[in-house]
């Protein structure tokens, strides 16, 4: 069990503020004299001067007047000073500064061996200006719902080398895959423990462990550049959140890192320093390029904005929407095979005409159903005398174990019904998804439910023994294939913590592309089939729900959401392939 | 084109480079002038010739029209695609159609871009059969048909709205992707001195 320090809200909830370009510019005024650092500095520069030429971007000219400060020319303009700070890795020296009285500044890697150098030109205050030039060319109005996002780091990379007065060096660092698949503990100098995971080759995942407390896994745009076969660089930028930047030397021979972190956090208070960490590798999983694709052309890196996207809905719009918009598996038509639901497997039909009552412990739901065909059944609550008609869909996950689902009472917020019942053990799980939750009205919210059937024919249940809660997937990686095609609708689940999972949307050469993170949940119903649940927070709302078959390597599950178009309960139905798996089980409190 | 005066070509039109065009193009006028020394006067004789020229030089305008619309396509550069085509031009792109310039536009920024067309060209390619490729072009050079044999790249979107399809969707992820063997078959009009699309259709496969 873990003792770590929780936050009241993760990061997905909180409410980041607003800032003007003049509270940044307030902000940022102590990074002038550089960054702090718990590891002494490197004075490896000192006295030493610099002429960085890039590739399309600009010509740095460096003279490190001492181990702090140094003075820099951009494109022969007039020098200014500034405090910076510089960490050591063998031949790598990894320098930061800030360029005084702007919300802008460098970040180094410069190869002292090879002389190439990559250049991150970190900025703050510029996500406004992008999306009004992008909504330009779009032609479109640019869209601020969740404001200007000032806070938002952005960077420029720039790949070149140190002049030294010969011929150019025709090399470069290159953007990679080489970590992609891999995860990695950190311990820093200050601390600070963190899980990364390099699922991508444009974004990252990562558990917060001493900061947040390791429930959640959260996901980044990133970036990663090969120096060669054991050292990389990799930087991420806390879009959506608190705009934080980070950018690490890795080093896989000794398991090393020398960072740079710089932003506000959530107190809008500024983090600007250097650190160093050991690291443990967690694991490396598949990846699925094909061999030869190095991703060094990777294209231009998205980012991924559920808050900006997410559709809010007012109270009276929910209301309509579940009242009168609500859909279930095409109201008895059959809920087709698009979207998640390309691989459904056979309905099951064969308790048309059978009754069955589900018992919930502790004061839950009891619910008596009469299927009355293989699409409609009559449900009510065990002692009342009104019986109400509903749409289902069943499957067969396992041999005997069944899962269907139902919409609940036509009211407001309005709930459904999943059921996995067990007619090997008498035991059955009710999954109850309701529309609302504290912070969005189109938001889904989950409850479990554990407890036994009753059934003609149906074995007696235990008295004690129940379907429950499981930490058995954390660290799993596994591709979901929802639509036949080349390459069809596809994307890997990340069951990262008990109470969290990440989707990494694959692009289109096979490597990783954008994704995001939502809580999950976990019930054990058999050994190797779970039934696992996520709602996807503050990006939207949906609520989804699969009972996992780790033998068939196939699911059965449905998806319950609310939107403009109104309310849908539909069927999830996807091929899988493992993708590998992460030792983290002790880095989360998990026994081992 | 009924009743426009043309002369007819076959030769590898669509991806290949000027350099053979010019060869072509030089043989033909070659083999004519040997043919036609006897019996024109030498002012009919450079006439002839000029007109050659002309259209080999028509010919490599249309050429750089195409080229330009297979590259926007493949490279989604779907608002410059518009301006490749007349004002009263029509499109169908196996069965994705629409008609006039401000239609067409339409087209690539909605159903291109937002991937609600049932099926998109992504890509072209020449394919064995572009040797049968065939550019007409009319006596006074204001208009022009041509045959393109080429292979396309057919994608069909994610027709889903849920958050993996979206995600998907801004990754330029297709449901499905396939190469398939057809014919452009696009006639062009000559318009202020520039060569616009007049039509452009790919049948249905």
């Amino acid at each position: 069990m873990s003792m770590r320090k929780y936050q009241r809200l993760q990061m997905h909830r909180i409410p980041y503020t607003d800032l003007t370009e003049a509270q940044m510019s307030e902000a940022l005024r102590p990074t002038a004299s550089g960054p702090v650092s718990r590891s002494a500095l490197s004075n490896v520069l000192a006295g030493r001067q610099l002429r960085i030429v890039t590739d399309g971007g600009p010509v740095l000219e460096y003279r490190f007047r001492n181990a702090r400060e140094l003075e820099l020319a951009e494109n022969g303009g007039r020098p200014i000073r500034a405090g910076y700070g510089a960490l050591e890795d063998r031949s790598l020296v990894l320098v930061s500064h800030m360029i005084p009285g702007t919300q802008r500044g460098y970040k180094l890697i410069v190869d002292q061996h090879t002389g190439l150098a990559t250049v991150f030109e970190v900025y703050f205050s510029g996500y406004a200006p992008q999306e009004i030039a992008a909504a330009r060319e779009a032609g479109r109005e640019p869209q601020f719902r969740n404001g200007r996002r000032n806070r938002e780091a952005q960077r420029r990379i720039w790949f070149g080398y140190v002049d030294r007065g010969g011929p150019a060096p025709t090399a470069r660092h290159t953007y990679t895959n080489r970590l992609e698949g891999k995860g990695i503990y950190w311990k820093q100098d200050d601390d600070i423990e963190i899980l990364e995971f390099y699922l991508s080759i444009i974004y990252s995942n990562f558990i917060e462990l001493t900061r947040f407390g390791g429930e959640l896994t959260v996901c980044a745009p990133s970036d990663y550049i090969m120096v060669n076969d054991h050292q990389f660089i990799y930087s991420r930028i806390e879009c959506e959140f608190s705009g934080i930047f980070t950018l690490q030397v890795i080093d896989l021979f000794d398991m090393t890192e020398r960072g740079v972190r710089l932003g506000l956090n959530e107190k809008d208070e500024l983090e600007y320093s250097m650190y160093t960490g050991r690291g443990e590798i967690t694991g490396q999983i598949a990846t699925f390029e094909v061999f030869g694709n190095n991703g060094e052309t990777r294209g231009p890196r998205r980012v991924y904005r559920p808050l900006e996207t997410f559709e809010v809905m007012t109270d009276e719009q929910v209301r309509d929407a579940v009242l009168n918009k609500a859909h279930a598996f095409g109201d008895g038509k059959g809920s087709g095979a698009q979207g998640m639901g390309g691989y459904k497997s056979e309905l099951v039909t064969h308790f048309a005409g059978r009754k069955l009552t589900v018992r919930m412990d502790d004061g839950g739901p009891v619910i008596e159903y009469e299927f009355v065909d293989a699409r409609k059944l009559r449900w009510r609550y065990e002692g009342d005398s009104h019986w109400r008609e509903a749409w289902y869909e069943m499957y067969e996950p396992d041999d005997r174990l069944y899962f269907f689902a139902h919409l609940l009472d036509a009211e407001f917020p309005r709930s459904c019904a999943m059921v996995a019942f067990d007619m090997k053990n008498g035991l059955a799980t009710l999954v109850k998804g309701t529309t609302g939750s504290p912070f969005r009205n189109n938001e889904t919210t989950v409850k479990y439910y554990f407890g036994v059937l009753e059934m003609e024919g149906a074995p007696t249940p235990p008295t004690y023994l129940r379907h429950g809660w499981t930490d058995e997937m954390v660290g799993e990686c596994v591709t979901w294939n929802y639509q036949p095609g080349n390459p069809g609708l596809t994307s890997m689940h990340f069951y990262a913590t008990p109470s969290a999972y990440s989707w990494i949307i694959f692009q289109p050469d096979g490597s990783g592309g954008m994704q995001w993170s939502s809580p999950g949940w976990y019930a054990k119903l058999r050994d190797g089939v779970y039934l696992m649940s996520w709602i996807e927070e503050a990006c939207n709302g949906t609520l989804g729900v699969i009972c996992f078959n780790q033998r068939t390597m196939h699911d059965a599950g449905f998806g319950y959401h609310v939107g403009s178009r109104g309310l849908s309960l539909s069927v999830i139905g996807a091929r899988a392939r493992h993708a590998g798996r992460f030792e983290i089980r002790k880095y989360l409190g998990l026994k081992v | 084109m009924s009743g426009m005066r043309a002369r007819s070509t076959r030769r590898e039109f669509f991806a290949k480079g000027g350099a053979i065009l010019g060869a072509g193009v030089a043989s033909a006028v070659g083999v004519s002038s040997a043919v036609a020394a006897g019996t024109r006067s030498g002012e009919e004789e450079l006439m002839r010739l000029r007109r050659e020229l002309d259209h080999a030089k028509e010919r490599e305008a249309i050429r750089g029209v195409h080229l330009a619309f297979a590259a926007q396509i493949e490279s989604r550069s779907y608002d410059a695609l518009a301006e490749l085509f007349d004002e009263g031009a029509m499109v169908n792109l196996s069965g994705v159609s629409a008609t006039g310039k401000a239609g067409i536009r339409r087209l690539f920024a909605e159903q291109y871009r937002e991937q609600t067309a049932a099926v998109l060209h992504c890509a072209y390619r020449p394919n064995a059969r572009q040797s049968e490729d065939a550019v007409t072009i009319a006596d006074d050079c204001t208009q022009a048909t041509a045959i393109l044999h080429v292979d396309v790249q057919l994608g069909v979107p994610l027709q889903d709205d849920c958050t993996a399809a979206q995600m998907a969707r801004l990754q330029g992820q297709l449901a499905d992707c396939r190469w398939e063997s057809g014919r452009l078959e696009a006639r062009y009009v000559k318009s202020a001195g520039e060569w616009k699309i007049a039509s452009l259709i790919y049948p249905a496969g």
